[in-house]
């Protein structure tokens, strides 16, 4: 059956956006990420203005991190302290890398500087998580244990050094508040540069930098997601009228079942099985962009907006 | 004395009953040294875009005289279109590497034809009436450029991105024609009318061509209007953005919440 959407001014089968709903709330419900890196280039395959896309995105990932965040809350996986903070330097960050983005507009440069960006942030991601999550799951755990020691030590006296101090006992860590503020605005300017959430940067950066278990770092970025994607919806609602209202509820419908059942089945795999899907998805992803820009593309011409 | 006759066959969806119309007004033109008048007959008042609206089917038919090839073109009003144009950068890589401005298009364009249109046409009168993507490329500004041939190359590419999205289409041999028993030549053709057609006035022209040049032409308006919910909800994403924004949120946010409670009863979250 088909449904015609009032903002996107097209008509879809309403079993894609509830399909695609489904499988990338199941990645968010699972991995913490927002989907959007995957979601929004899929959208655009199926027809969906590149600015209604992107938009729409956004509030969708509203709606499946709610459900995400709620269903790892119940299970006290969430770090709303650790959250809070990652969200100040996230928000932060976005307005600077907004400005960036405009710099690089004016310089005629800003999709050079975005595919590349693009590519290095998730491919950099992407092996270094396979790489470490293959040898962990190799490696006997006392081993990994004592790797995770030295390294924490070669890096954990300057983090010590850091004035205001504080203990998150969600994750069971210490850290001066500065460093989640710090990170989390880094990766706010690259989600404002690459037009994206940002989950798929903030979950290494919370498991390899921060130091935090997987399984609240997944709870974790979901509660951080979904005040994000809450600001660009409304955004992008109210400056660029591209959100298409019915387009959301339909990948909603998927997405919060998806997230669900995400969540479900997360537990029931072991932190480093979840790390390598993750790094496997993120470099597919990598490789597709890769062709996107190395093969020639089948139309010249594209809308104005979007990614 | 051709007659045109607009004809919108309707889209019936299971959960709805809504018709979609095609609004004719026809016009009587004069054109060439032939005198005639011309008449339509309308079906429906405008095509109805509802949330079950998938595209619809537009006829056009009616009568002209005998030994005249007929044009069909439909068209939405003229203006300009942004759009990002793909280059290489490095020499190897596919990068959107600026914007073209394209001015005097139209969003919509469909020609159909008798026969092909070079062989019924001459070249100035295509290019005088705005027949067939040739005569189009040279209405058509598109800037920054640097010369015709760059020009040429960005309107075809134009073209591709148009049909790509179903909103242009140049086609010959699907006009039938057939001889009445009044001795008139009767026409009929119809076309797929594409969902991604956007709302707003359609100019439906009818040319008769004989000898190369058009000797009658007729024209008709097709209106194409959003109707019900999808009204509101395009009117409100527009003129409410804030309440709009604040809508989607909310039932964002209960729908989230709300599926985490039928999970939380049936068991499945934890």
């Amino acid at each position: 059956m088909y449904l015609y959407l009032p903002v996107a001014l097209t008509s879809i089968n309403i079993l894609i956006p509830v399909g695609l709903g489904l499988a990338v709330g199941l990645l968010s419900g699972l991995f913490g990420v927002g989907g959007g890196f995957l979601l929004t280039p899929l959208l655009i395959m199926f027809g969906i203005p590149s600015t209604v896309a992107a938009a729409t995105d956004s509030n969708q990932i509203v709606a499946a991190s709610t459900s995400g965040t709620y269903a790892h809350w119940k299970v006290g996986n969430v770090d709303f302290k650790m959250g809070l903070y990652l969200l100040v330097g996230g928000f932060a960050g976005g307005i600077l890398g907004v400005q960036l983005i405009k710099l690089l507009h004016a310089m005629g440069n800003a999709d050079f500087v975005i595919k590349i960006t693009y590519i290095l942030m998730l491919g950099i991601v992407g092996v270094y998580m396979f790489i470490e999550s293959l040898q962990s799951m190799r490696k006997k755990t006392n081993t990994v244990e004592e790797a995770k020691e030295e390294k924490e030590s070669a890096v954990g006296r300057f983090l010590k050094s850091l004035p205001l101090q504080t203990h998150f006992v969600k994750s069971g860590i210490t850290h001066s508040i500065f460093v989640p503020i710090v990170l989390g605005a880094f990766v706010g300017i690259l989600a404002a540069i690459m037009g994206v959430g940002g989950g798929f940067l903030m979950v290494p950066i919370m498991v390899y930098m921060l130091r935090m278990p997987m399984h609240v770092v997944v709870g974790t970025s979901l509660f951080q997601i979904l005040f994000t994607c809450i600001e660009v919806t409304f955004l992008q609602a109210y400056t660029n009228h591209s959100v298409d209202f019915i387009l959301a509820v339909l990948l909603l419908l998927g997405s919060t079942v998806g997230a669900q059942i995400g969540a479900s089945f997360g537990k029931k795999l072991k932190a480093e099985q979840l790390k390598i899907l993750l790094a496997t998805i993120v470099l597919a992803v990598t490789v597709k962009i890769v062709f996107e820009i190395t093969l020639t593309p089948s139309l010249l011409l594209s809308q104005v907006g979007g990614h | 004395m051709p007659e045109v006759r607009i004809q919108k066959s309707e889209v019936r969806k299971k959960l709805t009953s809504a018709l979609i119309g095609i609004v004719v007004i026809a016009i009587a033109t004069w054109a060439g040294d032939a005198s005639a008048m011309l008449t339509a007959k309308a079906n429906h008042d405008h095509i109805t875009i509802d949330f079950f609206y998938h595209g619809s089917t537009v006829s056009v038919k009616g009568l002209s005289e005998p030994g005249t090839d007929l044009v069909v073109k439909i068209t939405s009003p003229e203006g300009h279109q942004l759009l990002k144009k793909k280059g290489k950068v490095g020499g190897m890589l596919w990068m959107n590497v600026g914007q073209l401005k394209f001015e005097n298009t139209p969003n919509f364009y469909e020609v159909f034809s008798t026969r092909k249109i070079e062989d019924i046409l001459s070249t100035e009168e295509m290019d005088r009436h705005v027949i067939g993507f040739p005569a189009l490329a040279k209405h058509v500004e598109i800037t920054p450029v640097e010369n015709e041939a760059e020009k040429a190359k960005w309107f075809d590419e134009f073209v591709k991105f148009k049909e790509d999205s179903r909103v242009y289409t140049s086609s010959s041999g699907n006009i039938k024609t057939s001889m009445n028993a009044d001795g008139k030549q009767e026409y009929f053709i119809m076309t797929d009318w594409p969902y991604q057609a956007q709302p707003g006035d359609y100019l439906v022209t009818v040319y008769a061509v004989k000898d190369l040049k058009v000797v009658e032409q007729a024209t008709a308006k097709v209106n194409v209007e959003q109707v019900g919910m999808v009204k509101s909800l395009a009117g409100m994403a527009k003129d409410m953005p804030a309440m709009y924004g604040f809508l989607s949120i909310g039932v964002a946010l209960g729908a989230g919440f709300g599926v985490s409670m039928v999970f939380r009863k049936g068991g499945g979250a934890h």
